[in-house]
């Protein structure tokens, strides 16, 4: 029989059908279209189509893994023994040190229920303030700029298949086309409408393929472009002055700094050429227009002014509240939205509240059973923690779930050398990905479809990937670990273990919250193929901020932390390619999908000057590192520009660590590089 | 107690130093303008001239932002003279201000040329002729524009002539302005060609070229020596029958003040590489009123340049100009010119392109493998980048100075491989799916086309077509 669930990578969370036979046999489950899941509608990329091929894989960890520091060999104990081991570590450290000693790091690709757990573990059963989760190097800049901007974040604040309604839509650093490609097929619905694309992106993607305007800016200058295109639409008397009027604050704060943003000196500062710029603020006046930026405009450490920008445009446009118009973030990970909402980051407790906020500290702690004053305050962003492990100030003891943190941190090999400074490291995973194979203890746990949980997606809208198959003996889900563990600590708060029961708690603990899921069930989800939390389409009538007004901040252009240099003297970049997910640690390890490893792609002007062919070795190295990769010599990336994909050990080497001040974001998606012949 | 800055002047430089020096409380600032209004943007004149730019959408910042930053704006504020032994300026009512830093931010005022008739005797210019500088200016040539324009549409057979003198950036992007407003314009250029300080004779004959295909004409080497009610007479002997006259052959920097201040003045007022006076360590000078290196400039990259490095000088941080990377781009509709440092006397070997026959004339000057200056006028393919190069001093390749002043070579249409992959969602490749009969086949067989939809096309032509060539990207 076949049950109704979600696929287990992006934050589409397509809807597919999971069928394993009569009687709940053992051989592979078969993925089938769920045609009336409206998100994807029965499309799915082959990675959908083949997310079933880790199950029964040779590589999935199935007992409990304890390593010797002396040897460094690995031994399978039981599970008491593995929480007793953790537990005591944890103990040791704490005592050594206090609460803050023991550190938790959480995943957007986390459940709800296990991303609401992990916040509540760590506030009252280690009274650690040290967690964050990878959503920090997700959607944070976007997250960052929307609360400031309309007071709330929710990524897309509208279905995805409003983009089908817009006059023009204009991604900024999105390449959906192969990062979430069941979405594409909006943008060829919008186009048969008679609606245009625009795409902003250094590499001309399968994406911008698809576009009626490709502009292709140095890396790191999506905001002063932002910039530029509101001083056309300004000159052209485009803006909407009455909603303008109406709905938003700062305006005119706005207004006057865009005026030194002619084209001729964005066209110096971005490379955008000034009929390029002219081009698409035509294209947008007088238009409906839907901005929708993702991780090539955020991962920047100018990442939330970049995205405040791309909101003023928006905002000026009286786009926002429109709808078919407005702007969004795609959100990337498979839980990105619903990730941030539940508590796992450092400044947050359920419900999206603040934690410093004496008022949501009240209200949880009512909910959690104890004292307010208990709870901890906010704690270091992800960076900054994982910086920080094992120094004389910081962790000495670190948990780990759903995040591949070798892979995927940022300046990776100092990262590592910090985790090879704990005393402890416990990782939960389903294989040994290349950050569990540091730990001291791995906790073999429950992946996807063999269990139940809520997802919420880039839209808002809260779906149930039902468990559809019967997970390999010997793991546990996460909510059974951390609840093992908070007994083994004497938690006085209570920690379930099914998933809808921590659901309805979670419910209660979001109730009132800017994101509140109280109303939510189960059932309800399954009827209504998801639930949008907050509603469907928002800022409509209001904005979330007190006085229902949008704010307007008027941001400059800072451009990349690192500027090529004569050392260094070319922009790398980093992205995905489709057949892989984040660092791979799933992907990578089934069959059916084609793993060649990372490449190096650049430019034939570039490829020419450093005497490169297609194919041959090519050595990138930045301040922090350096790989060695294939030269994939393409004329569909700036001459000025190297791209590396990031689900292999190798392009996270190389990036830059510096930090958005608001969102702490890092800078993932430039910095300063040599390429040389390998 | 905090350092008192006052900033004389309030154009695109001063602003920026503003900018640059707001919120730093251990400084008092304060801003002396001449102009009645809040700073503007001087370069979009031309641009609101042409009416691509609103008139109401100049302001820099509002007064409001100087207030709320506790920056001392004061407009309409004209200084006298400078007390460099009392540390005071004195304003035109007496007043007088304290510094202990005194920024030159005085910019540069027109010239006139040496024609009869252009100043009455009554110290007024003739009634035809326009400066252009100041919004005010702006202003007052709009309107002349417009009711000119108003009385052409009423007497067809006698269009209205205007005359821009001076053949600069300046003066194109007027002329290309009021021709864009419907006014019959001519260019007088005394040199032997257009934009002779920035390029040569070449570029200067492919502009030329394109203003008369715009239906402006061009008179080059030709000086104006007389104005009368009837027009332009030319030192060649023509008069050119005018109803508007607009002046923009160059202007010189305002360096009266400093002048009558002692302080050492050769062009502009003489600065060392902390922008600071030669003659007083407690004065300084930005933008077009400041010779640094025995250059002064006129466009604003430099002038923003000099704002910022001043900004951290007076906070009192290490930071030195050392002449800049100039960019000057023309801004006017359908004229597409690009001037990067000084394409004519930057040392280097030259790489050029040109084609008269298409109006296309591209140079580069490459020195130690470096971009070190360039003009690109009638064709401006890959100008964003060749920018970066030059901006950043990066290291070319022998061959790519060339490449980058050819076209971009197209993609050629290729036939599909069997093993090229055509549906990167499904994995499917060309030879699987021509061994499809149909689309709906194809679909159920391999999983093409249902992931991100983008390869339909592609599917649907392998089918039909098959084995025939198809085109990709």
């Amino acid at each position: 029989m076949a049950t109704e669930t979600h696929c287990p990578y992006c934050s589409l969370q397509c809807g597919m059908k999971l069928s394993t036979g009569s009687g709940g046999s053992r051989r592979t489950p078969e993925v089938s279209a769920w045609e009336e899941f409206p998100v994807n509608r029965g499309a799915l990329c082959r990675k959908g189509w083949a997310a079933a091929g880790l199950y029964g894989s040779r590589e999935r960890l199935t007992s409990p893994l304890v390593r010797d520091r002396e040897t460094g060999e690995w031994t399978a104990v039981p599970w008491d023994d593995a929480l007793d081991r953790v537990a005591d570590g944890i103990r040791a450290a704490q005592a050594a040190g206090g609460p803050d000693r023991v550190a938790v790091f959480g995943g957007g690709g986390l459940t709800n229920e296990k991303a609401y757990a992990l916040g509540k573990f760590a506030r009252v059963a280690l009274g650690t303030s040290q967690i964050d989760y990878n959503g920090r190097w997700c959607m944070s800049s976007a997250a960052s700029a929307g609360i400031r901007a309309f007071g709330l974040d929710r990524g897309l604040p509208f279905p995805l298949a409003d983009v089908e309604e817009t006059d023009v839509l204009v991604l900024v650093g999105s390449n959906l086309a192969e990062t979430m490609p069941p979405a594409a097929r909006h943008l060829d619905r919008l186009r048969e409408r008679g609606g245009k694309v625009v795409v902003v992106d250094p590499r001309r993607t399968p994406t911008a393929d698809r576009a009626d305007l490709h502009l292709q800016p140095v890396p790191g200058t999506d905001l002063a472009l932002a910039l530029g295109l509101l001083h056309l639409l300004v000159a052209a008397g485009a803006v909407d002055t009455t909603y303008l009027a109406e709905r938003t604050t700062g305006w005119e704060d706005v207004r006057d700094s865009v005026a030194s943003w002619w084209p001729e000196r964005v066209e110096r500062v971005t490379g955008i050429e000034a009929h390029e710029l002219r081009a698409l603020a035509a294209m947008l006046a007088g238009r409906k227009v839907m901005v929708l930026t993702a991780r090539g405009a955020e991962q920047h450490s100018t990442g939330s002014d970049t995205v405040l920008a791309w909101i003023n445009v928006a905002l000026a446009l009286g786009a926002v509240g429109r709808r078919g118009a407005g702007y969004g973030c795609l959100t990337g990970q498979g839980n990105g939205q619903g990730g941030r909402e539940h508590g796992q980051k450092a400044d947050q407790l359920p419900g999206y509240r603040r934690i410093d906020d004496p008022a949501a500290r009240a209200h949880v702690a009512g909910v959690w059973g104890v004292e307010p004053d208990s709870l901890p305050g906010p704690g270091r962003s992800a960076y900054e923690l994982l910086d920080a492990l094992g120094t004389p100030d910081g962790p000495s003891a670190l948990l780990v779930l759903g995040s591949n943190i070798v892979v995927s941190a940022p300046r990776a090999t100092h990262v590592t050398s910090r985790l090879e400074a704990l005393d402890l490291l416990v990782v939960c995973d389903i294989v040994m990905s290349e950050t569990a194979a540091l730990a001291d203890v791995v906790l073999p746990v429950t992946q996807w479809a063999e269990e139940t949980g809520t997802m919420t997606n880039l839209e808002g809208r809260v779906v149930l990937r039902q468990r559809a198959i019967t997970p390999p003996s010997g793991v546990r889900s996460d909510l059974e670990v951390i609840a093992g563990l908070a007994e083994r600590l004497g938690s006085e708060a209570s920690f379930p273990t099914d998933p809808e029961e921590v659901f309805a708690e979670l419910g209660r603990a979001s109730a009132g919250g800017p994101a509140d899921y109280s109303a939510i069930t189960y059932d309800r989800i399954r009827d209504e193929q998801g639930v949008f939390w907050g509603g469907e389409r928002l800022f409509a009538e209001s904005f979330a901020h007190p006085d229902g007004r949008a704010r307007m901040y008027a941001v400059e252009h800072r451009g990349a932390a690192e500027q090529p240099c004569t050392d260094y003297p070319v922009h790398l970049t980093t992205g995905r390619v489709l057949a892989q997910y984040q660092s791979g640690a799933q992907t990578r390890r089934v069959r059916s999908l084609p793993d060649d490893g990372p490449f190096v792609e650049l430019h034939p002007l570039l490829a020419a000057r450093i005497g490169i062919g297609p194919g041959d070795v090519v050595r990138v190295a930045t301040r922090r590192g350096e790989m060695t990769a294939p030269a994939k010599v393409v004329p569909t990336i700036r001459p000025d520009t190297v791209f590396v994909p990031f689900h292999w050990v190798g392009a996270n080497r190389l990036t830059n660590d510096a930090l958005d001040p608001a969102s702490r974001m890092p800078e993932f998606k430039v910095c300063a590089a040599s390429v040389t012949h390998g | 107690m905090a350092e008192r800055i006052v900033v004389v002047g309030g154009g695109m430089a001063a602003v920026r130093l503003a900018e640059h020096l707001a919120g730093d409380d251990r400084l008092a600032v304060t801003v002396l303008a001449d102009e009645p209004h809040a700073p503007y943007n001087r370069i979009l004149l031309s641009a609101v001239l042409e009416g691509t730019h609103a008139a109401d959408a100049l302001t820099l910042r509002s007064e409001e932002w100087f207030a709320a930053h506790g920056i001392d704006l004061r407009l309409g504020a004209r200084v006298l003279e400078v007390d460099r032994a009392a540390r005071a300026v004195v304003l035109v009512d007496g007043e007088r201000v304290a510094y202990d830093r005194l920024v030159l931010a005085c910019g540069s005022i027109p010239t006139l040329p040496p024609i009869r008739g252009l100043v009455r005797r009554d110290g007024t210019l003739h009634p035809t002729v326009h400066a252009f500088r100041s919004l005010a200016d702006c202003r007052r040539l709009d309107e002349a524009a417009s009711s000119l324009v108003e009385e052409g549409a009423l007497a067809p057979v006698t269009r209205p002539r205007a005359i821009v003198v001076g053949g600069g950036l300046l003066g194109l992007q007027v002329a290309r302005a009021l021709a864009v407003r419907g006014l019959r314009t001519e260019v007088v250029e005394g040199a032997d060609h257009l934009l002779a300080r920035q390029v040569g004779p070449g570029a200067g004959r492919v502009l030329a070229r394109d203003l008369r295909r715009l239906g402006t004409e061009v008179y080059t080497g030709a000086r104006a020596v007389r104005i009368t009610d009837d027009g332009l007479q030319l030192d060649n002997g023509h008069v050119l029958p005018s109803d508007l006259v607009v002046l923009t052959a160059g202007g010189r920097p305002s360096t009266a003040l400093a002048r009558r201040a002692g302080l050492m003045v050769r062009r502009g007022v003489v600065v060392d590489h902390t922008l600071t006076s030669v003659t007083d360590d407690r004065v300084h000078a930005i933008g077009d009123c400041a010779e640094h290196r025995r250059r002064t400039t006129g466009n604003v990259s430099p002038a923003w340049e000099q704002a910022e490095v001043l900004a951290r000088v007076l906070r009192g941080e290490e930071a030195s100009y050392d002449g800049d990377r100039s960019v000057a781009r023309l801004r006017a509709t359908g004229l597409d010119v690009a001037v990067l440092g000084d394409p004519e006397r930057a040392a280097g070997e030259v790489v050029e392109v040109t084609n008269p026959v298409a109006g296309s004339y591209r140079r580069l000057v490459v020195h130690g493998g470096r971009i070190v200056a360039a003009a690109l006028v009638g064709d401006l393919s890959r100008v964003g980048l060749i920018t970066q190069l030059y901006d950043r001093g990066t290291l070319l390749g022998p061959d790519e100075p060339g490449q980058l002043l050819l076209p971009e070579a197209a993609d050629a249409p290729t036939p599909l491989p069997d093993e090229a992959e055509v549906c990167a969602c499904a994995g499917v490749t060309a030879g699987e799916v021509r061994a499809c009969g149909t689309v709906g086949e194809c679909v159920d067989r391999t999983r093409a086309t249902t992931g991100c939809g983008g390869c339909a096309d592609v599917v649907r032509r392998l089918v039909d077509d098959s084995p025939a060539p198809v085109a990709v990207g």
